[in-house]
């Protein structure tokens, strides 16, 4: 279809009088021409005229063909069936705003989950050309993935050609004027690579690293500069005190620019500063690095060239180094968007997308029903109209058309709903964030752009083509032709697709609830786990190092604090380190967890000595070659006598973090409990080894009196005040438990209102199906009434059907739930492969479900009047 | 009721002749059928009744464009000329055109 074309079909279209005036009147002027030639040629006047028209042919046939011609065919009919459609939602409003508010209802779930997944994975993150950038890492023999470390990065910088230009950063949380803010160590060139200009002031250059530590400056981010400094006009040469180091403030970037990390980045200060602001908050990392590395493709160059040019110089760069910390394998993963599109994220979140997809599934398998029904009670209609030769194709149009006005409407009705589906979780998020975490909370914006319009169209497109192709074929069936004689009041049944379609929603329903089940009870399990150790009322203090002993001489005099401890780990957050330990006189090397504990560690979480004793204050501040094991070690490290006073050797690198000698003897036997990850349970194994209140390394742990809430909050604003800037995070663990076990319950509750959503269509869906149904044989039924059926044996006919699909849902559903068990099994730990309690409760669920929606229809049939009936038709 | 020597017009190409017609000047419906049988000698006579879906088909294809304008005897008529695309179309039918017809003259000669 050319421009001018299109052109003509529009003016064609809208000004259809018009084109039609003019045809009328060249055709008249052709005519009229032609008649005057033949009176000159000596006719009659009258037979001329009567010539000419001879000569033209059918003028009406003539206009036809112009009108073909002119190409509004298709668009005619197009509105004809618009306006027809029209007016059957007219006759039919309740059906109408019911298929636009269930498949709105999908569509609306659907984009709303997809706006976020948009926003973080796919949506280019704002900076220069983000397609070219890329992350690269390598991969130690353990499997881990390796940060470079500050020498690292700098000798990478300066042997590898790989990328066109390469940045640095390291990403750390941290606390400013009591507010958490997410810092960035940048290189120089990070703000000229990645084009973040500045609003305010001028953003980090080069010449901002000239010697390590030897420029103390900072760059806000708009959002940060709004959110947390109220848009301080005078912002640009204060000071902030991060990690007690104060930084001069030299410029806000440009609104928008979100830097480039896991989350949205609110200050940035050179890399050089890392000594002064990363010092030794966290040794173990600085021994294993945390600099990411993102670099530009070079022009021409395609990722997987520049990964084989990676892996040759990650090779070549840790050949000398021991096996342990070579590099096996590199990762080179694109930094488009915000969250690097990792395997492990793609699939914990297309697992959440499908779920949502069903949703979507079953309300187009409602609406298709309900269509479906539609055109059955207009199967005479149509019946007619094929017989009187209307074009089957012609009549799918038309059938299509309502679909397609539905699927419009409830687009329209989707956003609204997506929009509102984003306001209230959003919402909720903050409602049920722990609010010591509020202020840490970073979302991205989830605004709508043109990726979710355009799946929200291809969605609408496709529930289109679900709900409103297969009853349109269906409807249009040849045989439909009996109908028209009115031949199925003998033979009539519902067809299979109907069926089919009322046995997927249930099955999909059960899938959803027998999951929802699953993670409820996995919930309840590690909700309801003990931990071992007494975590309310102690607080986690993440201190810098400079500052350390001001603070640990601050808490021990503080009234409300009643004892202080140390140690390598907070408890649940996260797993435990491991090394390998080997007992004396034994040939087995055991994989070990182990956590780094002052003396007073055990006292304040009230884990009990079951054997032997603590460490003293000698053997913390010795380093003295002693460890407490859980009960659990001693079983697996010496199962055949008494642990205390046995030793066992360690091979493991030394280094910060780890400890200091290479063969203990245990003093102590622990009761087990959790240190590691919550979601691991008990720890299988724990070696504790001393460290003091006044290691390098540690986090610091305060037992307060009273709520902890609130003695986190006044400890938070006495250090505030005293030593400022000295506490990255200071959270009550109780509070980390719940962060750690807050993402297990978004889960469970989104697939709880996702199954809830579900099973509330599918009701109505089977409703909507019985209801039809019994309509439909109001005759049949009046009769067997008439004839003598019972009560009970009528509404039990209408009950068995409805149950027999509800059986087959539900089994097919089941089915399925235990193949997705197995997956769930695998991504979370703590489910076990087949739960018994959570599939009997979504199935009975779900049936019984199904027996209430059949009750109504069941109790109409029941009572039907067979008179009423008789003289119905 | 037509002279014998008088031919139907091959399908096709009646476009062929219309754009042929309108290639030197403007002209409206009735002038391009006068034209064709003019030139013809009256040998080709174009179905009036088609000339004018054909006139509107060619219109839409782009290839010749109409204006009202004023008539030779002052009365209002849809006057069509040839686009840029119209002549190249003009061009690539009447090569086609003198190929098949002179393979047709080749076969008649030889067989």
């Amino acid at each position: 279809m050319t421009w001018r074309d299109l052109q003509l079909r529009m003016r064609a279209l809208l000004f259809r009088r018009r084109a039609e005036e003019e045809m009328d009147a060249e055709l008249r002027f052709h005519l009229e021409m032609q008649a005057r030639k033949h009176r000159e040629a000596g006719l009659a006047e009258l037979e001329a005229g009567r010539r000419a028209r001879q000569e033209f042919g059918g003028v009406a046939q003539v206009q036809e063909e112009c009108r073909d011609g002119r190409g509004i065919r298709a668009l005619e009919t197009l509105l004809q069936d618009v306006r027809y459609a029209l007016r059957g939602f007219r006759r039919a409003p309740g059906f109408a705003a019911a298929a636009v508010a269930i498949i709105a209802l999908g569509l609306g779930l659907n984009t709303a989950i997809f706006t976020a997944f948009d926003a973080y994975v796919l949506r280019p993150l704002a900076v220069r050309d983000p397609s070219s950038l890329y992350e690269f890492s390598w991969t130690l023999p353990n499997g881990r993935e390796h940060r470079a470390t500050p020498a690292e990065f700098a000798d990478f910088r300066r042997t590898s050609t790989a990328f066109a230009e390469t940045l640095g950063f390291d990403m750390f949380f941290t606390r400013v004027e009591g507010h958490y803010l997410f810092g960035e160590l940048v290189t120089g060139n990070y703000f000229t690579m990645l084009g973040g200009d500045a609003a305010l002031g001028r953003t980090l250059t080069p010449d901002d690293a000239p010697a390590p530590g030897t420029q103390p400056v900072a760059v806000l981010s708009f959002t940060a500069w709004k959110n947390k400094f109220a848009r301080d006009p005078e912002i640009v040469g204060k000071k902030l005190v991060v990690r007690g180091y104060p930084l001069t403030v030299v410029g806000v970037a440009r609104e928008g620019f979100p830097g480039i990390g896991d989350l949205p980045v609110d200050f940035w200060a050179p890399l050089t500063m890392g000594a002064q602001l990363q010092g030794g908050s966290n040794l173990q990392r600085n021994r294993r690095g945390n600099i990411e590395i993102v670099g530009r493709l070079r022009r021409g160059w395609s990722p997987s060239r520049t990964k084989a040019s990676l892996a040759a110089w990650a090779h070549q760069y840790t050949a000398d180094s021991p096996f342990a910390e070579k590099a096996v394998n590199v990762r080179l993963l694109s930094r488009a968007s915000t969250l690097a599109p990792r395997t492990a994220t793609l699939a914990a979140m297309s697992s959440f997308l499908a779920s949502f997809g069903l949703v979507l599934l079953v309300a187009c398998a409602n609406i298709a029903n309900l269509m479906l029904a539609r055109a059955m009670a207009r199967q005479r209609e149509i019946g007619v109209r094929l017989a009187m030769g209307a074009a089957r194709s012609r009549l799918i149009r038309q059938l299509l058309t309502e679909s397609v006005l539905l699927a419009a409407a409830a687009a329209v009705v989707g956003f609204g709903i997506s929009q509102a589906t984003i306001g209230l979780a959003v919402r909720l998020l903050y409602a049920t964030t722990p609010a010591g975490y509020l202020d840490a909370l970073n979302l991205v914006s989830l605004s709508p752009d043109v990726r979710v319009f355009a799946f929200m169209l291809a969605a609408a497109i496709a529930a289109t083509l679900l709900f409103g192709l297969m009853p349109a074929l269906q409807a249009t069936r040849p045989n439909i032709m009996q109908a028209a004689r009115g031949e199925f009041t003998t033979d009539f049944r519902p067809s299979r697709l109907r069926h089919a379609l009322v046995i997927a929603q249930v099955a999909v329903s059960a899938l959803i609830l027998i999951s929802a089940a699953i993670l409820l009870r996995a919930n309840l399990r590690i909700g309801g786990v003990d931990p071992g150790l007494q975590s309310a009322g102690v607080i986690e203090l993440d201190v810098e190092e400079p500052l350390r002993e001001r603070v640990v001489q601050q808490l021990a005099a503080d009234s409300l604090v009643q004892s202080v401890a140390a140690a390598g780990k907070v408890p649940f957050m996260g797993q435990l380190p491991e090394l390998v330990v080997r007992p004396a006189e034994s040939k087995d090397r055991h994989r070990a967890r182990f956590q780094m504990a002052s003396p007073e560690y055990f006292a304040i979480f009230q884990v009990p000595l079951v054997r032997g004793r603590s460490f003293t204050a000698d053997e913390a501040r010795g380093d003295a070659g002693v460890a407490v094991i859980s009960e659990a070690t001693a079983r697996r490290l010496f199962p055949d006598r008494d642990a205390v006073g046995r030793t066992f050797r360690i091979s493991a690198p030394h280094g910060p973090g780890m400890p200091m000698f290479s063969e203990a003897r245990v003093i102590g036997v622990a009761r087990d409990a959790i240190n590691g990850w919550i979601g691991d349970g008990t720890d299988s194994t724990c070696i504790y080894f001393p460290t003091t209140l006044h290691s390098a390394g540690t986090v610091l742990l305060a037992r307060v009196a009273g709520n902890g809430d609130a003695a986190r909050q006044r400890l938070d604003a006495s250090l505030a005040r005293d030593i400022p800037g000295a506490i990255d995070q200071i959270h009550s663990v109780d509070e980390i438990l719940a962060v750690q076990l807050y993402p297990f319950r978004v889960v469970y509750w989104v697939s709880a209102a996702l199954g809830a959503v579900a099973l509330l269509l599918t009701l109505t869906g089977l409703y909507g199906v019985l209801a039809y149904l019994v309509a439909q044989r109001t005759k049949e039924i009046g009769i067997r009434v008439a004839l003598g059926a019972g009560w009970g044996q009528v509404a039990g006919l209408v009950l068995k059907q409805s149950l027999r699909l509800a059986a087959i849902g539900t089994a097919v559903g089941s089915l399925a739930a235990l193949g997705l068990a197995r997956i769930l099994a695998a991504l979370i730990p703590n489910i076990p492969n087949f739960d018994a309690a959570a599939f009997g409760v979504g199935m009975l669920l779900v049936f019984a479900a199904s027996v209430c929606a059949a009750w109504m229809p069941s109790l109409r049939a029941a009572r039907i009047e067979p008179v009423a009936t008789l003289r119905c038709d | 009721m037509k002279p014998a020597t008088q031919i139907d017009l091959l399908q096709g190409t009646l476009d062929l002749l219309i754009l042929r017609a309108l290639q030197n000047e403007p002209m409206h419906g009735w002038a391009v059928s006068e034209r064709i049988q003019q030139i013809s000698e009256g040998v080709l006579q174009v179905n009036q009744g088609s000339l004018y879906p054909a006139l509107h088909r060619l219109e839409h294809q782009g290839w010749i464009q109409a204006d009202w304008g004023v008539s030779e005897l002052g009365r209002r008529a849809r006057f069509y000329h040839l686009t840029a695309g119209g002549r190249k179309q003009l061009e690539r039918e009447t090569d086609n055109w003198e190929r098949l017809s002179a393979a047709i003259g080749r076969v008649l000669k030889m067989a």
